[in-house]
C-alpha cells in the first residue's frame, strides 16, 4: 500500500508530494485532468493587493500578520513558514533548472508587464519574466508577430507608457518560427527551438532594438530548450531578452509543470491523469478515510493509502461542484464548506469588484495542520489532508495568491503528512524501493 | 449647433424604425435615422430569434397569426439569408393532452392559411431525437429562425446604399414643435451626438415615432400621450442547439414554452410580466428556473445542460386611451397618427407588433406618412430583396465551412463562435463601432461558452492596432473607405472579410489622432457586459468557465489595475445596473 495518496495535479499537489516523497514516503498522484498551471502566467505570485479592500501590496511577507482574516491560509501557517516554504520552492526550482527569482530588494514584489500592459504584482518569477521587472529602469522594445491573436505589443507599450515606463512596440512576421496557418503559443514554443529559427529570430531582433533596450516577447520562447533559446537570443541581440505572458495555454505554467512532473517521476512518484476522483469510503471512530474511488473509462477503482490528501482545486479546478439551487459541494469527500449556499450572495454587481466575488471566496476549513475540520474545529478524518484553492479564507485570484498559497499550503501539508507518519513509525521515516532510491539520488 | 435637413426622420434603430427607413427611402424620400445606442440595442436585440409561423397566435389571435404568415413568406425572399429555414413543430405533451387546443390549433392554421400537417412521430423524433418520448402528437408549421441583428444590419445598409444618413449614438433630447395648441406641427428633433458629445438639430417633414419600449417618452416630447406597458420577456442560452427545428408547446401560449435553435445555440423563451423602465430589467431567479422547467417538458434533461447567459427584452405593449382615437391599422401593430388623435402634425407613432411584421409595420407607418404629406408613392419593401439573399438562407455550417476551405484556423479570434480577425476588422470599417458589444452584435463575438474570455482581450488588441492606424476611427465607421460592393451579409462570414483588401501591413504606431477611443475602457465594458448577462445563469461548469475567465483578467492581465479606471463610456452604467441574482417572487402582472 502506498502511504500517500494525492487527489489533483496542480501546483499544491505536486509540491506536497514531493516534499513527501522527499522524506521517503511512497506516493500516488492521481487527477483528473491537468491544472491552473496551463492557463497562469506561470510566476509565484504571493500576495498583490489586499483582501476586501484592494490595497496593493508592497511587501507580501511582511503583510502575511496584517491579514484580516484569521482563516486565510498564510495566517494559518504564519510569516515564517510561509517565508521558508517559499525559499524551499526557489531551491528546488535550480534543481529544476528553471530558477525563479525573487526582487532584488528582498521581500518586495515584482512588477512585471501584464498581456495588457498592467504591471503584475509577482513575488517570484522564472529568468525570462523576472527579466521584465518594471522596478528596472531601462527602456523596452515589446515585439509581436503578426497573425499572433494572442499577443498585442501595441496595447502592451502603450499602457506601459502611459503609466511611466519607456516602452515601444513592434511586429515580426510569424514565419520567421513557423510555416503553419493555425498555431498557438505551445506550438511556437515548440517550433522556435530549431537551431535556424533561434537564429533568424535573434538577428530580426538585433534590427530592432535599440542600444540599451530590453526586449519583450510573448512568452513562447522554448519549452524544453528554453534556457538555450534564452542564451542564444541574448548572445545574437546582445541585449536582455524578457517574456510577457500571452493567453492561455501558457507556456511558462507548463515548462514548471512538466518539470516538476519529471522530478517526481525521478522521486518514484507517478502522475496518473485520466483519474477522476469521485467519492470515498471511511470508517472507524475517529474516523478515517480507506480508500477513494475512481472513474476511468476502463472500471472504477479504489485507491487505498494510508494517508490522503485533497488538492483538487476549488470552483476552477473542479473541486467543487455547483447548481442552480446554490448548493456548492466538495466533489470527493463532501467536506463542508465556507461557500454560501445562497446564489443571490455569490456575487456582486460589478466584475472587478476589489472585494471579489463571495463565491469564489469559500472552501473547505483546515486546523493549524491542514486538516480539514469541522465548524466548531474537530479533525473530519484523522488521515485527511487539504491544500492549495480547495482552502477556505482566501480568494486567490482576486488578492493574486494563487500559486504562493498553492506552494505554502502543499508544502505545509506534505511536512505535517511526513510529521504524522514519523510519528507513528516511531523515528525517521525508512526509505525503501525506488522511492528511497530516487530520493537518496536526488539529495545527493 | 449642427444642422440636417431631411424628409423623413426616423427615430430608434431597431427592426421597425431601420424597416421604416428602408421603406421610405425605397419611396424615394430623404431619410435620417436616429439611435441612440447600436442598431438592435433595445428588443431587437433581445428577442428570442423566431420567425413566426402564425402557429403560436393561431388560436389566440387570428388577425396577428395572419399578418405573420404573410410576412413570413415575404421575409424568406427580402431577407432569406437573415432567415435559417428551421422549420417548426408544435407538440402536444402530456400535460396538453386533455385539451381540445391541439383541434382548434389544427382548425385555426386551416382557416388562416398557415401551412400546419401532422406529422408522424416517428418522422419526429427522427428528425429530433431529443423531443420528449411521451409527446402524443407533433404539428409542424413553416417558423424559422431569424437573425435580427443580421436583418437590420442589411436593412440598414440597403438603406444607406440609397443615401439614408444612420446616427448610432445619436440620443433625442427633444422634438422640435411649431403652432399654437391645437394646431401643432412636429418639424425635426434635437438630439446629443454622444461620442462627439455634441448637440444636432434635425429638420424633417415627417417624424416617425419607432422608438419601441421608449416610443411614449418622445410621443411626450411633441406633447402627444402613448401608454406603453412594456412587458419584460426573459430568455435563456443553452451552450448546445438540442433541437434543430423550433419547438412550441401546442397550447395556449404561455410561459417558457418555446426552445428556438439559434445558431450554435438554443434559445429557451420566455416570460411575459409588465414593468415600469424598459431600460433596466432584472432578471429573477425563478424565471431562469421556469424557463430551465418548461423547456424540460419538451426536451427532457435539458436543464442539465449548461446555460450559457439570460437576458431580458421588452415587448412595447400598446394600452389607448383614448376611446375612438386612431389606432388599429389591425390587431398586432400600432400605428398612431397624432395629427388626428393629438392634433399634432408631423408624428407617427408605430409600435406593437413583433420582429416577423417589421416590414408589415414599416409600410403602413409610411402609407399614412404619405398621406399626410400629400404624395402617392408605393411602397417596394414586399418585392425588393435587400444585398445579400442571393446566399440563400443561412445554415449552421457556414461559418466552419468557410474557416475549412479558406485554412482560416489561425485566424479566429472568437473560437466559440468562429469569428476570424478579418471579420473583426470588417464590420469596424463598415459599421459603427463604440464598444466591444457593438462588435458582438455585428459578428457574434463573444455569445459563445466562454462568453469573451479569450475574444475581448483579443478584440481590444485588434481594435487598438486599427487606431494606431487611423482605420478605426470609432463610432461612425469609415463608409467612405470602404470597398463598394460590401453587403452586410458579409459580417457572418469568414470567407468574405478574408478577401477584402486592406489587409494591414507594418505599423510606425503613430499617435492616433482621435483618443476617446480608449482600449482599457472598452475591455472593462465588455468585460462587466458579459458579466451582466451571466449572473442570472451562473453555477456548475458555467461558474467554472467564469472563474477562468477571472484568472485571465486579473491574475494574468490584472486588467483591475490599467490605466483610464475612471473613464466611462455611454453605456458603463447600463451594464452595471441591475446585476443581482434576484430571488424574490414574481412581481404582480
Amino acid at each position: 500500500m502506498i502511504d500517500l495518496l494525492v487527489i489533483g495535479a496542480g501546483l499544491s499537489g505536486l509540491v506536497a508530494a514531493q516534499t513527501a516523497a522527499d522524506a521517503g514516503l511512497r506516493v500516488r498522484i492521481i487527477s483528473k485532468g491537468l491544472n491552473a498551471l496551463h492557463w497562469s502566467a506561470g510566476t509565484v505570485d504571493v500576495l498583490g493587493y489586499l483582501p476586501d479592500v484592494g490595497t496593493p501590496v508592497e511587501a507580501p511577507l511582511g503583510a502575511v500578520e496584517s491579514l484580516q482574516r484569521p482563516e486565510h491560509p498564510y495566517r494559518r501557517l504564519g510569516r515564517q513558514r510561509v517565508e521558508a516554504v517559499l525559499s524551499d520552492f526557489v531551491s528546488l526550482s535550480q534543481r529544476l533548472a528553471l530558477p525563479y527569482k525573487g526582487a532584488a530588494a528582498q521581500g518586495i514584489n515584482l512588477l512585471l508587464p501584464s498581456p495588457a500592459g498592467a504591471a503584475r504584482p509577482s513575488f517570484l518569477a522564472p529568468e525570462a519574466q523576472h527579466n521584465g521587472n518594471l522596478r528596472e529602469q531601462s527602456p523596452m522594445l515589446i515585439v509581436g508577430f503578426h497573425r499572433l491573436r494572442d499577443f498585442y505589443p501595441e496595447l502592451i507599450a502603450e499602457n506601459l507608457s502611459r503609466q511611466g515606463y519607456q516602452a515601444r512596440a513592434a511586429f515580426l512576421p510569424i514565419a520567421l518560427i513557423t510555416d503553419r496557418d493555425d498555431f498557438n503559443t505551445v506550438q511556437l514554443a515548440g517550433a522556435v527551438e530549431r537551431p535556424e529559427h533561434v537564429q533568424r529570430l535573434g538577428k530580426a531582433l538585433q534590427r530592432l532594438a535599440r542600444p540599451g533596450e530590453r526586449i519583450g516577447l510573448p512568452a513562447m520562447l522554448g519549452m524544453e530548450r528554453h534556457n538555450e533559446v534564452m542564451a542564444q537570443l541574448q548572445k545574437t541581440t546582445g541585449a536582455t531578452i524578457f517574456e510577457i505572458p500571452t493567453l492561455p495555454p501558457s507556456v511558462p505554467g507548463i515548462r514548471l509543470f512538466r518539470r516538476l512532473q519529471e522530478h517526481l517521476r525521478q522521486s518514484g512518484v507517478r502522475v496518473e491523469a485520466g483519474m477522476e476522483a469521485i467519492g470515498a469510503s471511511t470508517s472507524g471512530r475517529p474516523p478515517r478515510v480507506d480508500w477513494v474511488a475512481t472513474e476511468t473509462s476502463a472500471r472504477p477503482l479504489r485507491h487505498r493509502a494510508r494517508y490522503f490528501l485533497l488538492a483538487t482545486g476549488g470552483i476552477l479546478g473542479g473541486g467543487f461542484a455547483s447548481d442552480h439551487t446554490g448548493r456548492v459541494r466538495e466533489v470527493v469527500f463532501d467536506l463542508p464548506l465556507s461557500v454560501p449556499q445562497r446564489r443571490n450572495s455569490w456575487f456582486r454587481t460589478s466584475f472587478l469588484d476589489p472585494r471579489g466575488h463571495p463565491v469564489f471566496e469559500g472552501g473547505v476549513r483546515v486546523n493549524d495542520a491542514g486538516q480539514p475540520v469541522d465548524e466548531d474545529g474537530h479533525i473530519l478524518y484523522e488521515n485527511l489532508w487539504a491544500a492549495g484553492d480547495v482552502l477556505a479564507g482566501a480568494d486567490p485570484i482576486q488578492e493574486r495568491s494563487l500559486e504562493g498559497i498553492a506552494i505554502a499550503t502543499g508544502a505545509a501539508a506534505g511536512q505535517s503528512i511526513v510529521a504524522t507518519h514519523t510519528a507513528v513509525n516511531g523515528t525517521s521515516a525508512v526509505p525503501n524501493g525506488a522511492a528511497a532510491t530516487s530520493s537518496t539520488r536526488n539529495s545527493s | 449647433m449642427k444642422r440636417i435637413d431631411t424628409e423623413i426622420l426616423v427615430i430608434g434603430g431597431g427592426a421597425t424604425g431601420t424597416g421604416v427607413a428602408w421603406d421610405a427611402v425605397l419611396r424615394g424620400f430623404d431619410v435620417v435615422l436616429v439611435e441612440r445606442r447600436d442598431l438592435t440595442h433595445g428588443t431587437s436585440g433581445r428577442y428570442h430569434g423566431l420567425l413566426h409561423s402564425g402557429g403560436r397566435y393561431a388560436v389566440k389571435d387570428p388577425h396577428g397569426a395572419e399578418e405573420c404568415i404573410v410576412e413570413n413568406q415575404i421575409l424568406r425572399r427580402t431577407h432569406a439569408h437573415c432567415i435559417e429555414d428551421t422549420s417548426g413543430f408544435f407538440v402536444v405533451t402530456p400535460e396538453d393532452e386533455l385539451s381540445d387546443y391541439p383541434q382548434r390549433f389544427q382548425k385555426a392554421c386551416k382557416e388562416i392559411g398557415i401551412p400546419c400537417m401532422e406529422i408522424p412521430l416517428r418522422e419526429a423524433f427522427r428528425r429530433e431525437p431529443l423531443l420528449n418520448p411521451s409527446i402524443s402528437r407533433v404539428f409542424e408549421v413553416p417558423d424559422a429562425s431569424a437573425d435580427s441583428f443580421l436583418a437590420a444590419h442589411s436593412t440598414v445598409n440597403a438603406a444607406r446604399e440609397l443615401g439614408a444618413r444612420i446616427l448610432t449614438y445619436h440620443e433625442v433630447t427633444d422634438l422640435l414643435l411649431e403652432g399654437a395648441d391645437g394646431d401643432r406641427r412636429v418639424v425635426g428633433a434635437r438630439v446629443y451626438d454622444e461620442v462627439d458629445g455634441q448637440e444636432v438639430e434635425i429638420r424633417a417633414r415627417m417624424v416617425i415615432n419607432a422608438a419601441g419600449a421608449w416610443s411614449g417618452k418622445i410621443a411626450a416630447m411633441g406633447g402627444a400621450e402613448v401608454t406603453i406597458l412594456p412587458s419584460k420577456g426573459t430568455m435563456v442560452a443553452m451552450n448546445h442547439r438540442v433541437v434543430n427545428t423550433v419547438v412550441n408547446r401546442c397550447h395556449m401560449p404561455s410561459d417558457g414554452d418555446i426552445i428556438v435553435p439559434s445558431h450554435t445555440v438554443a434559445v429557451l423563451g420566455t416570460t411575459s410580466i409588465t414593468v415600469a423602465d424598459p431600460e433596466h430589467l432584472k432578471i429573477h431567479a425563478w424565471e431562469v428556473q421556469k424557463m430551465l422547467d418548461e423547456a424540460e417538458k419538451m426536451v427532457p434533461g435539458i436543464s442539465q445542460a449548461r446555460a450559457l447567459r439570460a437576458w431580458a427584452g421588452v415587448r412595447p405593449l400598446y394600452q389607448e386611451r383614448y376611446e375612438g382615437g386612431g389606432r388599429d391599422v389591425t390587431r398586432g401593430l400600432t400605428l398612431l397618427d397624432h395629427k388626428k388623435r393629438d392634433g399634432v402634425a408631423g408624428l407617427l407613432t408605430i409600435t406593437g407588433g413583433k420582429w416577423t411584421t417589421f416590414r408589415l409595420m414599416a409600410e403602413a407607418t409610411m402609407d399614412s406618412a404619405c398621406e399626410q404629406m400629400g404624395v402617392q408613392r408605393p411602397c417596394r419593401t414586399a418585392t425588393t430583396p435587400v444585398p445579400g439573399v442571393d446566399q440563400g438562407h443561412y445554415w449552421l455550417g457556414h461559418r466552419l465551412h468557410d474557416v475549412e476551405s479558406e485554412r482560416l484556423q489561425g485566424e479566429l479570434v472568437c473560437e466559440c463562435e468562429l469569428v476570424t480577425r478579418a471579420m473583426v476588422e470588417s464590420a469596424v470599417r463598415h459599421n459603427p463601432t463604440l464598444t466591444i458589444d457593438d462588435l458582438r452584435r455585428d459578428v457574434r463575438l463573444g455569445k459563445g461558452p466562454c462568453q469573451g474570455g479569450f475574444c475581448t482581450y483579443r478584440a481590444v488588441g485588434i481594435l487598438h492596432e486599427m487606431r494606431q492606424r487611423g482605420s478605426w476611427k470609432g463610432a461612425m465607421g469609415d463608409d467612405e473607405a470602404s470597398p463598394a460592393r460590401w453587403e452586410a451579409a458579409y459580417l457572418q462570414s469568414p470567407a468574405h472579410a478574408a478577401h477584402e483588401d486592406g489587409v494591414e501591413s507594418e505599423s510606425d504606431a503613430q499617435e492616433a489622432e482621435t483618443p476617446p477611443f480608449v482600449p482599457n475602457l472598452l475591455l472593462r465594458d465588455f468585460l462587466q457586459e458579459r458579466w451582466k448577462g451571466v449572473v442570472p445563469i451562473l453555477w456548475g461548469q458555467q461558474l467554472r468557465q467564469e472563474r477562468l475567465d477571472e484568472l485571465i483578467y486579473l491574475s494574468l492581465m490584472n486588467a483591475d489595475h490599467l490605466p483610464d479606471a475612471e473613464l466611462a463610456s455611454p453605456v458603463t452604467a447600463f451594464y452595471h445596473f441591475d446585476v443581482t441574482v434576484r430571488a424574490e417572487e414574481p412581481a404582480h402582472d
